[in-house]
């Protein structure tokens, strides 16, 4: 491994929190500097500031959880990140729908819905929802309360470029209904 | 293709940039009265899908729209050429796609790395000062130089983390760049005064050993400190000091031909159209 290779792999490895601690006297350097501390931070900050324009409702929910900035720095650290938004905010959300707290994999979900129809995705997209989704979403936006799960009753949204309005949304009874 | 007057860039009296990334018609109808030419970056006007990289045509076509009132030069952030490995050829593709549709008075970039063995890193490390980076830079250089018949220049990033060893001092390694290539270069005077604050750099011994004679284009902008450091995110009008800087490497760089405001399409909403307007129009006489 030449120098080079080993400086930028070695700061790679820095910069994402990941690795053994470097051998390189001037790794070790960095590894115990301020100065690595601030740009880590700023490469979160990048991150979080490009997932806030691209998925509103789930970087708003993580926020109102108070989750946003732990999430996304370890999305950062543990993901090879895009450097082109779309693909960056993609990825991210499809890593949230396996997250384990329904109402954020549920909430990814919809911004993901969304993001892949209005770049011309063909695929129609159902979301079920343990709460009201309207109610919701404009608690998010308006930083009211957030409504509590409707026991007993799911709603099922369907988004898809086809449908008029791009959403529809049914409230059912819940027979047990897998999340989808 | 389309461009103005090819004269505005290479006249005598300096030329006034600014960057503008689409999107905001508004603010592109107030900018183009002011300055005479737009820097674009291929990168921030670009879109994937997964598939590909490629530069979103509604942009294009508010470049087109004015390209009969100023003439466009060309800014790289992901080309990432100091890499050990390799090359970004996405952002390659992107160039080509942007010099396909608008006459470019030249393309730059920065000197750095932003891909390490195909992972992007999120930020951007500067390289290590030494031979083997040099021969790597230089070789890429070269190759830019044939694949697109417009002058090349780099420019220098702010240093945040410790130097690695190095073997040539800050000016030193730009001119061992400029001498073997014959490429040009773009100082950047917010980043010096980043370099300064953040790592002591002597500003005055830097421009007295650096080779000016490549410099052909300055950029000024203003950014942020944060916890003790300042950074390179451009969001704020030109403070006094930098402006002094710039008009000391103005006085120095006999091959100036353009002075870029550079301000992040995501700080417009915090500037506001107005003041970037009125720092357009400061530093059209700031610079003459």
């Amino acid at each position: 491994m030449t120098r080079l290779e080993l400086y930028q792999r070695g700061l790679l490895d820095l910069v994402k929190r990941r690795g053994a601690a470097p051998a390189d006297p001037y790794l070790r350097c960095v590894a115990g500097s301020r100065e690595l501390a601030v740009l880590q931070e700023i490469a979160v900050w990048w991150r979080e500031f490009q997932i806030q324009a691209q998925c509103h409702f789930t970087s708003l929910l993580l926020m109102r959880l108070g989750c946003f900035h732990e999430i996304v720095t370890s999305y950062f650290n543990s993901n090879r990140t895009s450097p082109f938004i779309e693909e960056l905010s993609l990825h991210f959300l499809k890593s949230l729908q396996r997250h384990d707290i329904l109402l954020i994999s549920t909430v990814a979900g919809l911004d993901l819905a969304f993001l892949e129809v209005r770049a011309g995705c063909t695929q129609c997209f159902e979301i079920v929802w343990d709460r009201h989704p309207d109610l919701l979403l404009h608690a998010l936006d308006t930083g009211r309360d957030l409504p509590g799960a409707e026991h007993g009753f799911v709603y099922r949204m369907t988004i898809a470029g086809d449908i008029p309005g791009t959403v529809s949304c049914t409230r059912e009874e819940d027979f047990g209904t897998a999340r989808l | 293709m389309a461009s103005a007057d090819a004269n505005a860039v290479s006249g005598s009296r300096l030329a006034l940039a600014a960057t503008y990334e689409g999107d905001d018609i508004a603010l592109l109808e107030r900018l183009v009265p002011l300055i005479d030419v737009i820097e674009i970056s291929p990168d921030a006007i670009a879109r994937s899908d997964a598939k590909r990289a490629s530069l979103r045509r509604e942009i294009l076509d508010e470049y087109a729209a004015v390209a009969g009132n100023v003439n466009f030069i060309a800014h790289g952030v992901g080309l990432s050429i100091g890499s050990f490995d390799r090359w970004e050829e996405s952002y390659l593709q992107l160039l080509d796609e942007l010099f396909e549709r608008f006459d470019l008075q030249w393309h730059s970039e920065h000197l750095a790395c932003t891909v390490v063995a195909g992972e992007n890193v999120g930020t951007m490390f500067p390289l290590p000062r030494t031979e083997e980076a040099l021969d790597l830079v230089c070789e890429r250089v070269t190759l830019l130089q044939e694949r697109y018949r417009v002058p090349f220049l780099l420019e220098h990033v702010i240093h945040l983390l410790p130097d690695a060893p190095a073997e040539f001092t800050p000016a030193g390694f730009l001119n061992a760049i400029t001498s073997r290539t014959g490429c040009g270069l773009v100082l950047d005077a917010y980043n010096l005064e980043c370099d300064v604050f953040n790592q002591g750099l002597n500003v005055m011994a830097f421009l007295d050993e650096l080779d000016l004679r490549p410099v052909r284009e300055l950029h000024l902008a203003g950014g942020v400190e944060h916890n003790g450091f300042y950074l390179d995110i451009h969001s704020n009008r030109t403070r006094s000091d930098t402006l002094a800087l710039g008009r000391e490497i103005i006085r120095r760089a006999p091959g100036l031909q353009v002075v870029t405001f550079e301000f992040l399409k995501e700080a417009v909403s915090l500037l506001g159209h107005d003041n970037i307007c009125a720092e357009l129009k400061h530093l059209r006489q700031a610079i003459q």
